[in-house]
């Protein structure tokens, strides 16, 4: 039988709060401070600011209180949604965020749709013809397509589909400067540049509900109640349907409401490849200009969804399945039948 | 897959016969991942030795193409591709090697201590654990290195502390199960100290399913190496996979040069090839380590 850890709420908090000490701690770990590094940043003249002046600008930002009493200051503004300001872009961090959030949500929820769709049906067809060559030819390439990440199967993609035989755009999520003349125009283009990063971020993880459907409805296959179906005589296609696959996509249904939480941090790499303008490609512009605010804003949303998608899975996997009850530590911890693990995170 | 396993039986034998079994046992994609993984590491080790030209510095003409005096072809400084691809498997296999045995040998310790010794020590640890393991990893990775600094030193830190966890459960689990076999309460009972116990007993009794985490730990440290460096400016001294495939984006118009060829193909599937057979030699290892989860 499948073993799952449900976590409890205050495993969660534990995590939230970790999470948020870890975020205040970051900036505050490095040698200097500062003004030490904002007075060094710049390549064409180095300012460096005295230390008359750091001090005042330590003051005037609250740096040399107590840590505790930053720390409150840090709560403060978060919970009136204040991530402070990007040093690069000088516009808020929020802002920042919110604007390239729906390139990322689009991209990753039809790819998303995708990989759950064809994990579904190949991994059916695997379990249902377990061990013929169809069986171990899907079971190698998935496996395959699943372990690369997805930056460098988005490459090759690119490589191939995109320089080699021009059916697709290089890079970007729209045209630029063009006009359409209708919003037909317009949509068919964005669909037209979103089509390889959805593709590559697709591949990397229909791998993963592959397996899942593969193993979970093989075993379905072996209950005495679907023997009992096929003895009644009921037409194969019925049995499976009905009977078998609709059991066998309980696990699947827990795995899903993960992966929607590695939504918005699964695609940094990805969005790199394609120089796609979601949440990624602003992380990676924060990592190169070290816009230490925007690093800690997006790191703190992407946790955020992850966590929530946790917690919403651990919830409906004990309201799915009666048989799970809400424990602290049961049985072991077997790879690939955890109710929640790690999800899309290389790709 | 693979047919008439015996398991990594812990009995004492001839190193050879045991070395047959374990071959005979690995399915056919085992062995093919097994040989490409050693054929990975004789590169790695032996890159002074089967190189021709440098790889830090330029050694011909800027973008050749493959053949003439280099095999691959050179980059845009002049510098041998095969060069750098057998010294960036060095990078790729040192973070693997240390962060899976960090992290798989730590991991098995603190589980093993956990489920056997139980109290706080085993929540403190479980509660870690189920901190770490809902922390999205690679943003955080990401930002860590962001923050401290891309070195190797520092990945391998940052893959430890968040890779322990999962061999850490597991090896508990197994221990919680172990513990009340008849033998160990017997080694108990004549006075073994929970240390030897531990050594002794416990430890070999779980290695073999701490090797196939370490397995996958390894790919997941070659994934997250290769992706830092893919995404920013590294350290430029330390060859590896992934900064070449950054470097080779960043040459301004690749796309629509030939040079991507032999520029950028090379370390993309180089690095393909590496994580795959990882991740089928540990799919064969796992029943052979754990009869249990034997697949039909």
């Amino acid at each position: 039988m499948r073993h799952a850890r449900v976590r409890s709420a205050k495993a969660y908090m534990m995590t939230a709060a970790v999470l948020l000490i870890l975020n205040f701690a970051l900036p505050r770990w490095m040698p200097g401070d500062a003004f030490l590094i904002l007075s060094g940043e710049d390549q064409s003249i180095a300012v460096a600011f005295s230390e008359q002046q750091r001090q005042h600008y330590l003051a005037y930002y609250g740096l040399d209180r107590p840590l505790a009493h930053q720390f409150f200051q840090y709560l403060a503004g978060l919970a009136r949604g204040d991530l402070g300001r990007s040093y690069h872009y000088r516009e808020p961090v929020v802002d920042l965020i919110l604007s390239r959030l729906p390139w990322t949500l689009f991209v990753g929820s039809a790819a998303f749709v995708l990989s759950i769709g064809f994990g579904i049906a190949l991994g059916s067809i695997s379990a249902w013809r377990r061990g013929e060559t169809v069986d171990r030819v899907l079971y190698f390439v998935l496996v395959a397509s699943g372990q690369i990440p997805g930056f460098l199967s988005g490459l090759l993609l690119l490589m191939l589909f995109a320089v080699t035989l021009g059916w697709f755009p290089l890079s970007g999520a729209a045209t630029p400067f063009r006009e359409w003349s209708g919003a037909a125009g317009r949509y068919l283009d964005i669909l037209h540049h979103a089509a390889l990063p959805v593709l590559t971020l697709a591949l990397a993880r229909t791998g993963n509900t592959y397996m899942l459907v593969r193993s979970s409805l093989a075993s379905v296959l072996t209950r005495d109640y679907v023997i009992t179906a096929r003895a009644k005589g009921l037409r194969s296609r019925r049995v499976r349907y009905v009977h078998a696959l609709r059991n066998a996509l309980l696990p699947l249904i827990t795995r899903a409401a993960l992966q929607l939480g590695g939504l918005l941090g699964g695609a940094v790499l990805v969005e790199n490849v394609f120089a796609y303008p979601g949440l990624g490609l602003l992380l990676q512009d924060a990592v190169l200009y070290r816009d230490y605010p925007l690093l800690q804003g997006i790191l703190l949303f992407m946790s955020a969804a992850v966590l929530l998608a946790n917690f919403a899975a651990d919830r409906l996997y004990v309201r799915l399945d009666p048989r799970i009850t809400m424990d602290r530590t049961t049985g072991p911890l077997v790879p690939g039948t955890t109710a929640a693990g790690k999800e899309g995170t290389y790709e | 897959m693979s047919s008439g396993t015996e398991g990594l039986a812990p009995g004492r034998g001839l190193l050879h016969i045991k070395l047959l079994v374990f071959w005979q046992g690995l399915g056919t994609l085992g062995r093919a991942s097994l040989l490409i993984i050693v054929l990975f590491c004789s590169m790695a080790v032996f890159a002074p030795w089967v190189t021709l030209h440098p790889a830090d510095r330029g050694s011909g003409p800027a973008l050749a193409g493959p053949g003439g005096g280099h095999i691959l072809g050179t980059d845009d400084l002049g510098v041998d591709i095969w060069s750098m691809l057998a010294f960036g498997a060095r990078t790729s296999l040192i973070v693997a090697l240390a962060a899976a045995c960090l992290a798989g040998l730590g991991g098995s310790i603190v589980g093993t201590a956990a489920g056997y010794q139980g109290g706080w020590w085993d929540t403190a640890v479980m509660r870690a654990a189920d901190v770490l393991i809902i922390l999205p990893e690679l943003p955080v990775v990401i930002v860590f290195a962001a923050f401290l600094g891309p070195s190797l030193g520092n990945i391998i830190l940052v893959l430890v502390v968040f890779s322990w966890t999962r061999p850490a459960r597991i090896v508990r689990a197994q221990v919680l199960r172990l513990k009340e076999e008849p033998y160990i309460r017997m080694a108990g009972l004549y006075g073994a100290s929970p240390l030897y116990l531990m050594v002794r007993h416990l430890l070999p009794e779980v290695l073999p399913i701490v090797l196939v985490q370490m397995v996958q730990l390894a790919g997941r440290a070659v994934v997250v190496e290769a992706s830092l460096a893919f995404l920013g400016p590294g350290d430029p001294t330390n060859r590896s996979w992934g900064m070449m495939i950054n470097q080779a984006l960043d040459f301004p118009g690749i796309h629509f040069t030939p040079y991507w060829q032999w520029w950028l193909l090379p370390p993309a599937l180089a690095l393909a090839i590496l994580v795959t057979a990882l991740a089928f030699l540990a799919r064969e290892l796992e029943p052979m380590a754990d009869p249990r989860m034997r697949r039909s």
